[in-house]
């Protein structure tokens, strides 16, 4: 307790010693034309150059986005270094860095403006749920590898951080519509209003549909899938309270549908509906710049799995940060945060599993000399658990204080970079992140399945423990100026500890008594390794031609814990990550001409087959993405794309076979 | 040396010269761009309209050069997010009776000692291409812009005009 207290007193003394630090809040645009590149919060929580963030970032900006031709998020991830992407169905994909990507993928943490859109019910972020229409993207920022000591929980292979338009700076209005083969149609408006000198906003509706790809083998049938659509809306609105002193508040609702293959290997339909609202007060003191947070995400998510099953998932996060610099070299977040999780056990629905999560974090950023800087941070969070109501009958585990325990788990990150010339840079970074069980691994399902004579009980598991990842990293950038060219390659290295299961009915993990059922549940069942090298190029033949290559390449070993077939427990990530992912691309411009193209290719891997469930081989695969597009007058943009070009069908998995896609745009901006 | 080798050493030594950082040289319409945006980073700095005053020494060439280059980019007015940028051409020696100017451009080659002085006087902020004015801290703010913007600000200098810049700016910026 007294070391406690002569912690808080130091960050306290340092906060006093902070020199007075006056200022609004960040205006990404003005700062990048400054720059002449962008700027980041995301590795740090400090404003940052992308080229001197601590971490290994790649920043996909509003242009790209647009020039890309795609339609959905996962489709503009794909073409990041390293990141891997598996497209069960039309406009639904899992998206992860660096290998250890699975069916509900849950090692990545998404964000919109550092609200959470990863969906704690499963651990999984369904893309087509977030509610950002593209032409409100400033930029997305991905950082590669752990980085929970700023962002929490789950942010352990990386981060997405989606950047919107902020409505004080960026005036955006953009309305768009597409239609396209396969009965592909969407539109989308973003407009942003000034209500007097001290009041703006940005107001987004969003709407698509398309077919869902064609059912080739015996499974999923007609039944199991229906055709993907989604509408959303947003609304971001920031106030000048005082001079120094800002509100903004962001208003978010979604309703999608989609097949997905969350409950395995096998499709299921998902019907989720959205809702948010967050409020961020900014203020520069003489403290530093203060940030007071508070957002609830509420979810209610169907699935046409066990007959009909649905969840409601309420998330209150509550956070406050105090950001300032201490002479002329060093930099200082001290943040706190509560946060209070909660879900229903589903499908009987009486009773709920939950948990709070009291966290302290903060960084220290120290430019040593020019070319030499320092950043460390460290974070610590503790998660109490909780459950109430009743059990299901002759259910194994049924009693609630087994749920009355606390987790505590340190984060951190530590980067030392050295830029020993103008065109070299070198960083050397480690990581430790921590991803938390999922609130349906807690318990958040109790399904009971007839076995024979027998009943079985898929349950929760609530002495599930987190899993622990370690990263370590070596980053070399150059800079070919005279070529315009720029070259970067990074060796890492991942170390995973306690990777929890999925669901297996090949083993039973509780043996029926006479009192109790057999069951099954989530474990902790395997170790893992990842060691990898990733180099990415980029470079502009003439102003008008640009060009950029990246490879990565992973090797994955599991060592799976006794009694532990990672197969049958769908953790077998030695078989289902590719060692080798990369992409080709170029852009082209010439007066209103504008052309963009992107080769992606994902090396041989296996995956659980729809139908048996078993590792089936997916054989190595190129996919093609190219957009031509012509800025006429007014505003208006024309533009053809397309996805998958080289094949009408091709299996990018072991699911259904991604399918060629074409899309005609007309866009207005004013 | 074989022949093998000799044959290599062109190309080895294109491929030094491409590894090899490019060297560094002033553009002074770029340097002004930044000088011009780095302003409106100050708390309750120019906006609209407002004046630059380009110090320059007529005895020093290369300080005459930039102060035309200057000149001639901010022409009849130069945009730089919220505030347009006009120029006046200042001598060094008549810097303490300059009037109706929001900033100090201080030239290459100027003896930024006495202008830095001056320009505290006045409680303007002093701008210069030159690393040691910053560092002596005659000049409030140095910018260079090749290969990449680098923007210093002297803190001590900054506090003497009473210059506060805005946090997120400082914490993207050196500072001595």
């Amino acid at each position: 307790m007294k070391k406690q207290f002569l912690l808080a007193g130091a960050a306290a003394g340092l906060a006093l010693a902070a020199s007075s630090a006056h200022a609004q809040s960040m205006d990404y645009g003005s700062l990048q034309e400054l720059f002449g590149e962008a700027v980041t919060t995301s590795a740090t929580g400090s404003p940052q150059r992308s080229t001197e963030a601590p971490a290994d970032m790649q920043i996909i900006s509003a242009d790209e986005i647009r020039r890309s031709g795609e339609t959905s998020l996962p489709g503009i991830l794909q073409r990041v270094a390293g990141i891997d992407v598996l497209n069960h169905a039309a406009g639904q994909s899992d998206v992860n860095v660096r290998g250890y990507n699975q069916a509900s993928s849950p090692r990545l943490l998404v964000l919109v403006n550092g609200r959470q859109v990863y969906l704690d019910h499963y651990g999984v972020t369904i893309w087509a749920t977030i509610p950002v229409q593209l032409d409100e993207i400033r930029q997305i920022e991905v950082v590669k590898g752990p980085n929970s000591a700023l962002f929490g929980f789950n942010a352990v292979s990386g981060v997405v951080n989606i950047i919107t338009y902020n409505p004080k700076f960026d005036d955006t209005d953009v309305l768009t519509v597409r239609g396209g083969t396969n009965g592909a149609a969407s539109g989308s408006l973003v407009s942003t209003f000034k209500l007097g000198q001290a009041l703006s906003a940005r107001l987004s509706l969003g709407g698509s549909r398309q077919e869902e790809w064609a059912l080739t083998a015996p499974l999923p049938t007609r039944h199991e899938v229906h055709d993907p659509h989604s509408a959303s809306a947003n609304l971001d609105v920031v106030a000048q309270l005082a001079e120094k002193t800002e509100l903004r508040m962001e208003g978010s609702w979604s309703n999608i549908q989609e097949d997905s293959r969350a409950a395995g290997a096998t499709y299921a339909v998902v019907k989720t509906i959205t809702s948010s609202g967050k409020a961020t007060i900014t203020s520069d003191t003489n403290l530093g710049t203060l940030q007071a947070q508070v957002y609830q995400n509420q979810l209610t998510a169907k699935y046409s799995i066990a007959g009909g099953i649905y969840w409601k998932n309420t998330i209150t996060v509550a956070s406050l940060q105090d950001l300032f610099k201490v002479g002329t070299a060093h930099t200082f977040r001290v943040g706190g945060e509560y946060r209070h999780n909660t879900l229903n056990v589903a499908p009987v629905n009486t009773s709920d599993v939950s948990y709070d999560v009291a966290a302290l974090s903060g960084m220290w950023n120290w430019e040593v000399n020019d070319k030499l800087t320092t950043t460390t941070a460290l974070r610590v969070d503790r998660m109490s658990l909780e459950r109430t109501g009743p059990f299901l009958p002759r259910a194994p585990n049924a009693n609630n204080k087994l749920w009355d325990r606390d987790i505590t788990k340190t984060s951190a990150n530590v980067t030392l970079a050295w830029r020993p010339t103008e065109a070299d840079a070198f960083r050397l970074s480690y990581g430790r992140g921590v991803q938390a069980p999922s609130l349906i691994e807690l318990g958040g399902l109790e399904l009971p399945i007839a076995a024979g004579p027998m009943t079985l009980d898929i349950v929760g598991n609530p002495n599930l423990k987190p899993s622990i990842v370690t990263n370590y990293e070596l980053a070399y950038d150059h800079d070919f100026a005279p070529i315009k060219a720029k070259l970067g390659v990074r060796l890492f290295s991942q170390d995973w500890k306690d990777i929890k299961t999925g669901i297996s009915t090949a083993t039973l993990d509780f043996f029926p008594t006479a009192t109790t059922n057999g069951g099954f549940t989530q474990i902790n069942g395997s170790n893992s390794k990842l060691k990898g090298v990733e180099i990415v190029a980029s470079g502009r033949v003439t102003p008008e031609l640009g060009w950029r290559a990246d490879y990565t390449l992973t090797d994955v070993e599991d060592a799976p814990f006794a009694g532990v077939n990672t197969a049958s427990r769908s953790i077998a990530f030695q078989q289902t990550t590719p060692k080798g992912r990369g992409n080709l691309g170029m852009d082209w411009e010439h007066g209103a001409w504008e052309a963009d193209a992107n080769l992606h290719y994902v090396g041989d891997f296996q995956f659980y087959n729809a139908v048996t469930t078993k590792l089936t081989p997916v054989n190595a695969f190129a996919s093609l993405s190219a957009r031509l597009g012509y800025k006429a007058q007014n505003g208006v943009t024309l533009a053809i794309a397309g996805q998958n070009l080289l094949r009408e069908r091709q299996d990018q998995t072991s699911g259904l076979q991604a399918e060629r896609r074409v899309q005609f745009t007309v866009s207005k901006t004013w | 040396m074989s022949i093998r080798f000799k044959k290599l050493l062109p190309a080895g030594s294109m491929i030094l010269a491409l590894a090899a950082p490019m060297v560094g040289h002033a553009d002074p319409a770029k340097d002004l761009a930044v000088a011009g945006r780095a302003l409106t980073f100050l708390e309750n700095g120019p906006t609209g309209r407002a004046v630059l005053g380009v110090v320059f020494d007529p005895a020093k060439p290369g300080s005459v050069a930039e102060k035309n280059a200057i000149m001639a980019a901010l022409g009849a007015g130069y945009a730089a997010g919220a505030v347009t940028l006009t120029g006046k051409a200042i001598e060094a020696s008549a810097v303490g009776g300059a009037s109706g100017v929001a900033a100090l451009y201080v030239t290459t080659g100027v003896s930024y000692g006495p202008v830095g002085a001056a320009g505290k006087a006045k409680k303007l902020v002093t701008i210069g291409s030159d690393p040691a004015c910053v560092s002596s801290g005659a000049c409030v703010m140095g910018v260079s812009t090749d290969p990449k913007v680098d923007i210093t600000v002297n803190r001590a200098a900054a506090a003497a005009v009473g210059a506060t810049f805005k946090a997120a700016f400082r914490m993207m910026i050196k500072e001595v």
